[in-house]
């Protein structure tokens, strides 16, 4: 009896040995050890285009909820949430200034465009910009849409550089030896701008008297060929160029946005239409392959919009910035947010901001970008880059 | 370090006691066995809770380890026996929606079970197949994350670490073991272990998972 009680005592020891270990971190580096992240496209990768004058002065300069910590969370866009998973730097803006609107508005404490990349010594590679277009050169909020003695159609048009992305494309490569890098992380998202000034153009053909039918025919086809001209810029810009791991984003479901829902149920639905079609255009031109990965955030957002509990949200309808208050979420920070959002106190980060999609009538919460970096993470991860 | 002199204690404490002389398998009779058992669980999830991506299940794969026993004869046909061993170490992998995103981390776990056991045949039997039953304490310890479940849970935040938890099941076990000579024998045997666990995230989460697993084992026994 006693040999067995030394065994047993000896074996639930062994047992029960490194039984008090915790838990741990883990290798959190990337599958792919990138070195530097590439952004292109409009508002919704912008880290600070616009972040001079008025709107510096103003602690904007993101299209979100503006300020670190704001609502809590570490980081403010997609492409911040992303790179700092990816152990790569804060991602600065590529190229920053506001145009002149002067004499037609008051000045804005505008700032000559100037480039922050490799062109001046600098080494910020965001080249996304709020309003810029696939091609076109002129977007929301840029200079020429304003009308002497006429409110702008509008609501941010402060002298947006809007510089498009094929420009966009074209100034990296002009300024970085015309070539990527196979460690770079390349991310692409655009066409919202494209959809927004061609709802513009059908609004003013519709009110000048033109057939609906001929005027939505025409919005879903530009949306279309916008598409098709992202994919060809992505290949031949991008892929072509030496970029082996790069990320499509395609158009969320604009037709969901406060922006939309205004416009009605028929507004939605012209909306929605534009976005497919654009979405449709951008996934058949771009080249599939090993060094492309297509997140599908069209269906995501439908998803989160259908079930919101699942992603911890709570209102995908309505905006968290008090839009009577700033007219865009470039302004918004925590003390211009709903009443319903405001922080317990000045000190206080806005937690409550965290169940909204929205931070104005088309931009994300910086929870909503945060959804959206955990979308690209995921489908990086199946890729086997992450 | 402490690993290893325990282990070396087990060995010597086996060479000791083979001086006396013994028979096989009868009232009173303590076996020690050394061996290599697997551990293939049989997982269902649940989905991850929200917040997260929807449709987000995880798997759990087979893990090996050196495995300890020691029986204790109560009659020539019942035996009690009690398993312990080296702990196991379970890769985490992603399923439904985040399937192949991989690894997303690792557990340890240690389940040490005591089973009752029917022992066939008479106690000077070459071949003695065996069944039995019996409780299974569960802990779960030690565990890592990955860059990917961080980034698809706290992206650009600090890194996910998954909660392990301790809980009860139950083993069910078929084997059968075969005389080399009066003292030595071998031993095989297949279990299934009921058992459920939950795990949590450091970001909320949690999911809750039917392990279930199949055991199979060998190994080399001393009877004193």
């Amino acid at each position: 009896m006693k040999k067995f009680h030394v065994l047993t005592t000896a074996l639930a020891a062994a047992a029960f040995l490194a039984g008090c270990g915790g838990n741990e971190a883990g290798d959190q580096s990337p599958r792919v050890a990138f070195t530097a992240m590439v952004s292109f496209g409009d508002s919704l990768s912008d880290v600070g285009s616009y972040d001079v004058g008025v709107v510096k002065a103003q602690g904007g300069g993101h299209y979100s909820i503006n300020g670190i910590g704001a609502t809590g969370l570490l980081w403010t866009n997609w492409t911040e949430f992303l790179a700092a998973t990816l152990k790569l730097p804060v991602p600065c803006a590529a190229e920053k200034g506001l145009t002149p609107l002067a004499p037609y508005v008051p000045s804005l404490g505008d700032e000559t465009p100037t480039f922050y990349d490799a062109s001046t010594g600098g080494s910020c590679l965001d080249y996304a910009q709020g309003g810029s277009r696939v091609t076109a050169p002129v977007g929301p909020g840029n200079a020429a849409l304003v009308v002497p003695g006429v409110t702008s159609t509008y609501s941010n048009a402060i002298g947006q550089l809007t510089v498009p992305v094929i420009t966009q494309i074209g100034n990296y490569l002009a300024h970085n030896g015309g070539t990527f890098s196979d460690k770079q992380l390349v991310t692409v998202l655009a066409g919202g701008n494209d959809l927004f000034m061609n709802v513009a153009i059908f609004q003013a053909q519709v009110a000048g008297g033109q057939d609906p039918t001929v005027a939505a025919t025409a919005a879903v086809t530009a949306m279309g060929q916008a598409g098709g001209e992202l994919a060809a810029y992505v290949n031949q810009m991008i892929l072509a160029k030496g970029a082996t791991h790069v990320v499509v984003v395609n158009l969320p479901d604009v037709s969901l946005t406060p922006y939309a829902i205004a416009s009605g149920a028929s507004g939605q639905a012209l909306v929605k239409q534009m976005a497919v079609t654009f979405n449709t255009q951008l996934q058949k031109g771009l080249t599939a392959g090993a060094s492309l990965v297509y997140v599908d955030a069209f269906t995501a957002s439908e998803d989160q919009a259908t079930n919101m509990a699942q992603y911890g949200l709570t209102n995908v309808t309505t905006p968290a910035c008090d839009l009577t208050v700033v007219g865009s979420s470039l302004l918004c920070t925590k003390a211009t947010l709903i009443p319903a959002l405001a922080p317990s106190s000045a000190s206080a980060p806005a937690t409550a901001a965290n169940t909204y999609e929205y931070a104005d009538s088309v931009h994300p919460t910086p929870y909503g970008y945060r959804l959206l970096s955990e979308l690209v993470g995921e489908q990086m991860a199946i890729k086997g880059w992450l | 370090m402490k690993k290893h002199s325990i282990a070396s204690a087990l060995v010597a404490a086996a060479a000791l006691c083979a001086a006396g002389a013994a028979q096989a398998q009868v009232a009173g009779q303590v076996m020690v066995k050394i061996g290599w058992n697997k551990i293939m669980p049989k997982v269902r999830s649940t989905e991850l809770s929200p917040p997260a991506l929807p449709g987000s299940t995880i798997d759990i794969k087979s893990a090996s380890a050196l495995f300890l026993t020691a029986t204790y004869m109560i009659t020539d046909n019942i035996s009690a026996e009690f398993l312990g061993g080296l702990p196991y170490k379970h890769d985490i992998i992603g399923t439904g929606s985040v399937m192949g995103v991989g690894k997303i981390g690792s557990i340890h776990q240690i389940s040490p079970t005591v089973l009752l056991e029917y022992r066939f045949m008479p106690a000077d039997a070459p071949l003695r197949p065996y069944v039995g039953a019996g409780p299974t304490f569960a802990k779960f310890y030690g565990s890592k994350g990955s860059a990917a479940l961080t980034a698809v849970t706290n992206p650009g935040g600090s890194p996910t670490t998954i909660g392990g938890d301790t809980e009860w099941g139950a083993t069910l076990a078929a084997g059968a073991n075969y005389k080399i000579d009066k003292n030595w024998f071998v031993d095989a045997a297949i279990f299934k272990t009921f058992i459920n666990t939950k795990a949590q995230l450091s970001t909320g989460q949690t999911t809750k998972a039917r392990l279930n697993p199949v055991s199979i084992n060998a190994s080399i026994g001393y009877a004193f």
